[in-house]
């Protein structure tokens, strides 16, 4: 049990203003499975670019088997021994399972690939993992679950010693996550270290042995045997007392009112059954769930992006179908700030001014649809006065802001619409401490003034900061409710211990099939 | 696990159900009817000679455009370099005198260079292979017309014309060539590795570079192979036209996408059908073969043509989102957002999608 | 290289906006646009000076400036439809169709000049509407759509011309076309002061497609939300743009402007035949993507249109006065649009370099 593999030391690595990884160490044991824990933003996704060669880190050494390697590509990381399955699909489509499980080094002759040569290592790849697949099936026909488990057989097929799973079970149904689960621990058997990077803590306590927490760009626990610790324990670590202790001014808040938005045992298409929800005025409601517990997915399909499939949605009592989100806008004043900045939050080649007025331009024009350029700059200059938004003009591009005030152009979209209920979605993702303060003033202020606010967060300490009530979601549905008294200890054991307690009627061990 | 007879079974069925089937079928169904409908005349030696001569450089421009394709690029110049190749092959031999083979070998490294040069051209410079093919295609057909201004050359060795004359057992060589050329790319594609890198970069790019596959170095090879295949098709194009003048290739460039496209070949790259490209051209040669023996006006060949290309595609779509609903356990992708879309697992489950 | 958006810290709760960093360059659309006029002047002076004939108004400038106008409106087609990231590559044929239709209006309805452009635009922004209306149905992309929609109208525009008419051209011309054609702004005159000889009339059209499309684009709701449907369609929806409509009126307005070139075209050379607008689709990218509109879409430039046309017809002609043939027209126009991009590259690389953004 004492084979190690691979040892940071001390590693850091700083990108302008920001030091992502500060002192990182860890130790990876041959034949046993470590779990990184740590935030959105803790640093994990940075560690782990530094361990397959993404980034070179600026100090602290990496040691292969005790002597020191220096991976400067993803291929060179490979080459050591140390694979990775990411988040998004690495795979090519069009090609066979074959070709995809031997794509870094396919067997060939003369420049011609050998097919016949290729499909015994590839059958040999998938028989230890327990999987029967056609090696020559296209992997676009394959679902994702599948595509995962062939990206693991093509590690073993580099024979890497060192597997990183980057968030393998965010997009699995439990079923799968099983036979995941299984596949992990018959790689473990066969002595190699399996990295698994998760935010679902009942599973990491299902099959890891040991835990390294990083907070902050810093570990916090090292390589520590995961017995040692519980559930609690490690939350605690994730989030660090002193986030958590952020209190804000008390404020008032009527819960007898009528509540503005209420979903009434809605089911989606995207899976959701018997969701149930009001927001009342003034009221925070935390929308708390783990990574792919279908906490956006619900808002989208509430804005009308999807289908809703039963159930009810009222705003103000009534009953309403949204068909999209320019009628959620314009109808009903429902603002969405989405998780996603870059993709669906800001235009990143348009000017500041331009992305703020996007939803008051319908307000502003006057005949034939004129929109006066100086009214337009009057609304967005009072907004980035509002906000604080640091800018060196409004006619600037988007692009060109830093993370937090991007995200604080996202949001001024809405202000400037005044809409009569805001979905926050994952607000702080990204953003550095200050701004991350600066927005939950934000939001406790416009709670305040009377806005009702539904906030999705998986960030623990996010959620008991500003939340009134916390809803939690798992799987598609809710789990159960808290009402916040903002003692963070006990909230957050509450919270997890609602997660948790389907977690263990979910993971249960079941026969893996094809 | 699966016995080789299982697996040679589920490859047959899913040939069974692909692009290349239907358009198998449509070709042997538009031939035998085309065939009945002349009373056999169709099927004599002349009509097969002329039908299969004309066919070869719809092919090989269909092939050209497809590689151009399968790593996300669009070529323009497919007409144009056509164009001025066969022009460029013409008047070295009615001017200049050179032989036969010399002119034919100079033209087909002048086409594969002048890829290579546009290949290298939008990997440094980063500009949409779009625009860039539209230069080079507009300075192509600038130097076609500066090599032959309004004249049609037509003095070219006998040696050419004999190659584009020569039908041993009915079947043209020129069209032989084309064939030829199709089943080196098929190999090419399908069995070197330099082939297979190149489809792994078109086919997921971030993926390719993870293994280590520069992409930038596939699109210069992808323009490359274009350059040469379209060498190829001003080849047979000389050697099968009675002469070749400026407005050789001004028609090219429509057919060139029309093939690929009708033949399965997706435009955001990663995916090739050689066979399905080769029958596509053979099914829009067929239309027109038919407007010949019906006397139709030659107009019909293009609206055709343009209906069976969005029928396909429209058609494609369908499918696909029926397969998408058919296959999802817990539904399909928002809608609204059509592009832009980079990470559809983190905005909703995918969980049965279909990749 | 991926490195992270970095907040170069500092006082992010500061109530009021840092003053302007001293402008190291200029809005860099504007600075394109500055570029481009100084160039077609500049050009059209040389030419002008070492080539007497260039500044001749009847028999050089007046076909150059009704060349230039009807390809500023077949630029402006094309940078309708890439302002929402689209392509249309029907352009040309879109324009003979809208042609036919009023040759036909002519021929058959005996309809007077007006009422025969009209029919003209509103077949072309039908077929344009169908257009979007199926790209937006299918989520196919716009180059394969429109691509179908060049083969079917070339097809089509043919089909009708030669079932329609005897010499595949309609030939009936109304009261006021052969006017339209060759009178210039010399024939207006409000008592003894008449307008310029080298104007054609035709520009009229040009003119106000020019403005028509400025306004839409610089003052108006619908012009911004165009163009960030073509910036970031995902984001554009979820800030509650309906950006499905905004891409079929994209395509609409494209057909109904190559329409108008088309009967603009039909104008110039005095008949209505299906080969009008075979030459479209080169000139609609050089003119607007030279003027500074980006093919990712969402951003436009009005003016950059006229001036990459105007820079082109400049050239063409200056280079065939010259005496450098047709034939190596081309050869120097394909260099200048490709010089003139790479250019606009390594600008961009520059400012760029200034800006850390993640990729």
């Amino acid at each position: 049990m004492t084979d190690v593999l691979l040892e940071c030391q001390a590693i850091v690595k700083v990108f302008p203003g920001v030091r992502a990884l500060d002192g990182v160490g860890l130790r990876l044991t041959a034949g046993s499975v470590h779990a990184l824990l740590g935030e959105n933003g803790a640093g994990k996704s940075t560690l782990i670019k530094v361990l397959t060669g993404v980034h070179t880190p600026d100090s602290g050494r990496l040691l292969w088997r005790g002597g020191e390697v220096r991976p400067r590509s993803p291929l060179e990381a490979t080459r050591i021994g140390i694979g990775v399955v990411h988040q998004e699909r690495n795979l090519i489509p069009g090609f066979s399972v074959a070709e995809n499980i031997t794509l870094q080094s396919p067997p060939s002759r003369r420049g011609l690939i050998d097919r016949a040569a290729m499909t015994d290592p590839a059958l040999r790849c998938l028989g230890e993992l327990g999987l029967d697949l056609d090696p020559d099936r296209p992997v676009r026909e394959l679902s994702v679950a599948q595509q995962q488990l062939v990206e693991i057989a093509k590690a073993l097929y580099t024979e890497s010693r060192v597997l990183l799973l980057d968030e393998p079970t965010a997009s699995l149904s439990p079923r799968e996550a099983e036979r995941l689960f299984e596949v992990v621990r018959r790689l473990k058997a066969r002595g190699t270290c399996v990295v698994f990077v998760s935010h679902k803590l009942e599973e990491v306590f299902a099959i890891c042995d040991t835990v390294t927490v990083l907070r902050d760009g810093a570990s916090v626990l090292e390589s520590s045997p995961l017995a040692e610790h519980t559930p609690d324990d490690v939350v605690g670590l994730m989030v660090g007392r002193a986030h958590a202790a952020t209190q804000l001014r008390p404020r008032e808040v009527d819960t007898s009112a009528a509540p503005v938005l209420s979903l009434d045992a809605v089911s989606t298409a995207a899976g959701h059954r018997d969701i149930s929800l009001d927001v009342r005025a003034g009221e925070i409601v935390g929308l708390y769930g783990l990574v792919g517990a279908g906490r956006s997915e619900l808002v989208k399909a509430v804005l009308g992006l999807d289908r809703v499939t039963g159930g009810e949605i009222r705003v103000h009592g009534e009953p309403v179908r949204i068909a999209s989100p320019r009628q959620a806008l314009h109808r009903f004043g429902i603002g969405y700030l989405t998780e996603n900045r870059k993709e669906e939050g800001v235009f990143l080649d348009q000017p500041i001014a331009r992305n703020i007025t996007v939803t008051v331009w319908k307000r502003l024009a006057k005949a034939l649809g004129f929109v006066s350029a100086r009214e337009e700059r009057d609304v967005a200059h009072d907004l980035v006065e509002r906000l604080g938004i640091r800018i060196a003009g409004l006619e600037r591009h988007a692009g060109e802001l830093s993370g937090g005030n991007q995200q604080k152009v996202s949001l001024a979209k809405w202000l400037a619409a005044d809409t009569r209920l805001l979905i926050v979605d994952e607000p702080t993702v990204g953003v550095d401490v200050r701004t991350k303060h600066a927005f939950h003033e934000l939001i406790w202020e416009l709670a305040r003034d009377g806005l009702p606010i539904l906030l999705i967060s998986s960030d623990l300490a996010e959620m008991i900061t500003l939340a009134d009530r916390v809803v939690v979601m798992a799987d598609h549905r809710i789990r159960g409710e808290v009402d916040n008294d903002r003692d963070y200890e006990r909230m957050s054991g509450r919270i997890i211990r609602v997660i948790h307690d389907r977690a263990t009627s979910a993971v249960r061990p079941r026969a893996v099939e094809a | 696990m699966m016995t080789i007879r299982d697996r040679g079974a589920a490859a047959l069925r899913r040939f069974s159900r692909s692009t290349t089937t239907t358009l198998l079928c449509v070709v042997l169904v538009g031939y035998l009817a085309l065939g009945v409908a002349s009373s056999g005349s169709f099927f004599e030696g002349p009509s097969v000679r002329t039908f299969l001569r004309y066919l070869a450089t719809p092919v090989l421009i269909g092939l050209a455009q497809m590689v151009a394709l399968c790593v996300g690029q669009l070529n323009l110049a497919v007409g144009a370099l056509g164009g001025f190749t066969a022009c460029l092959m013409g008047v070295l031999m009615a001017d200049q005198g050179v032989p036969a083979g010399v002119a034919v070998v100079a033209g087909v490294l002048v086409a594969t260079a002048v890829g290579l040069v546009t290949g290298l051209f939008i990997v440094v410079t980063k500009i949409n292979g779009f625009i860039v093919t539209l230069g080079t295609m507009t300075i192509l057909q600038g130097a076609q017309y500066g090599l032959t201004g309004t004249r049609t050359v037509d003095g070219y060795s006998a040696a050419l014309r004999d190659f584009g004359r020569a039908a041993p057992l009915n079947v043209p060589l020129v069209f032989l060539t084309a064939l030829a050329a199709a089943a080196l790319l098929a190999a090419f594609l399908y069995r070197a590795t330099a082939g297979r890198r190149l489809l792994a970069a078109g086919g997921n790019p971030l993926a390719a570079r993870l293994s280590g596959i520069s992409t930038d170095r596939q699109i210069v090879l992808a323009h490359t192979v274009s350059g040469l295949l379209i060498g190829v098709a001003a080849l047979t194009a000389t050697a099968s036209l009675p002469g070749v003048n400026r407005s050789v290739g001004g028609d090219w460039l429509l057919p060139s996408f029309a093939a690929p496209i009708i033949g399965g070949v997706a435009l955001t790259g990663g995916s090739v059908a050689v066979l399905g490209t080769v029958l596509a051209a053979f099914v829009m040669r067929l239309i027109d073969a038919a407007r010949a023996q019906f006397s139709l006006d030659p107009s019909w060949v293009n609206f055709l043509i343009g209906v069976v290309v969005l029928g396909t595609v429209v058609g494609g779509r369908i499918h696909q989102s029926h397969v998408a609903k058919r296959g999802g356990s817990r539904g399909s992708a928002p809608p609204a957002p059509p592009r832009g879309d980079a990470r559809p697992a983190a905005v909703s489950p995918h969980p049965g999608g279909s990749g | 290289m991926t490195a992270p958006v970095a907040p170069p810290g500092g006082d992010t709760r500061s109530d009021r906006p840092t003053p302007a960093r001293p402008a190291h360059r200029l809005p860099f659309r504007a600075d394109q646009r500055l570029g481009l006029l100084v160039l077609v002047v500049g050009l059209g002076a040389l030419f002008g000076v070492v080539r007497p004939t260039f500044l001749d108004a009847r028999l050089v400038l007046f076909p150059l400036f009704r060349d230039v106008s009807t390809l500023t409106v077949v630029a402006l087609a094309q940078m309708v439809v890439l302002s929402v990231g689209h392509m249309n590559l029907a352009v040309g044929r879109m324009a003979a169709f809208g042609a036919l239709f009023a040759g036909l209006g002519y021929d058959r309805l005996g309809l007077p000049l007006p009422l025969g452009l009209l029919l003209c635009l509103c077949a072309g922004a039908a077929i344009g509407a169908l257009t979007g209306w199926i790209i937006t149905r299918t989520g196919v992309s716009s180059f394969v759509v429109t691509l179908a929609m060049d083969f079917a109208l070339l097809g089509l525009v043919s089909l009708l011309y030669s079932a329609l008419t005897e010499n595949a051209a309609f030939t009936t011309k109304p009261s006021g076309l052969a006017e339209l054609r060759s009178y210039s702004l010399a024939d207006i005159c409000v008592g003894p002061v008449c307008g310029s000889p080298v104007i054609p009339q035709l520009a009229q059209f040009t003119v106000l497609a020019l403005l028509g499309l400025g306004f839409l684009y610089g003052a108006t709701r619908i012009g911004r939300e165009l163009l960030l449907t073509g910036a970031n369609p995902a984001a554009a929806e979820l800030s509650g743009i309906p950006t499905g409509r905004r891409v079929v009126l994209a395509h609409t307005l494209s057909g109904l402007l190559a329409a108008l070139a088309g009967f603009m075209a039909a104008v110039g050379t005095g008949t209505f035949r299906a080969s009008i607008g075979d030459d479209f689709m080169l000139p609609s990218f050089l003119g607007s993507v030279l003027g500074g509109t980006l093919l990712t879409g969402g951003v436009v430039s009005v003016v950059g249109a006229l001036l990459g046309t105007a820079l082109v017809g400049v050239i063409r002609k200056g280079l065939e006065l010259l005496g450098v043939g047709l034939e190596s027209l081309n050869i120097y126009l394909g260099c200048v649009l490709l010089l003139a991009l790479s250019a606009d590259r390594v600008r961009t690389v520059v400012s760029h370099r200034k800006v850390v953004r993640s990729t």
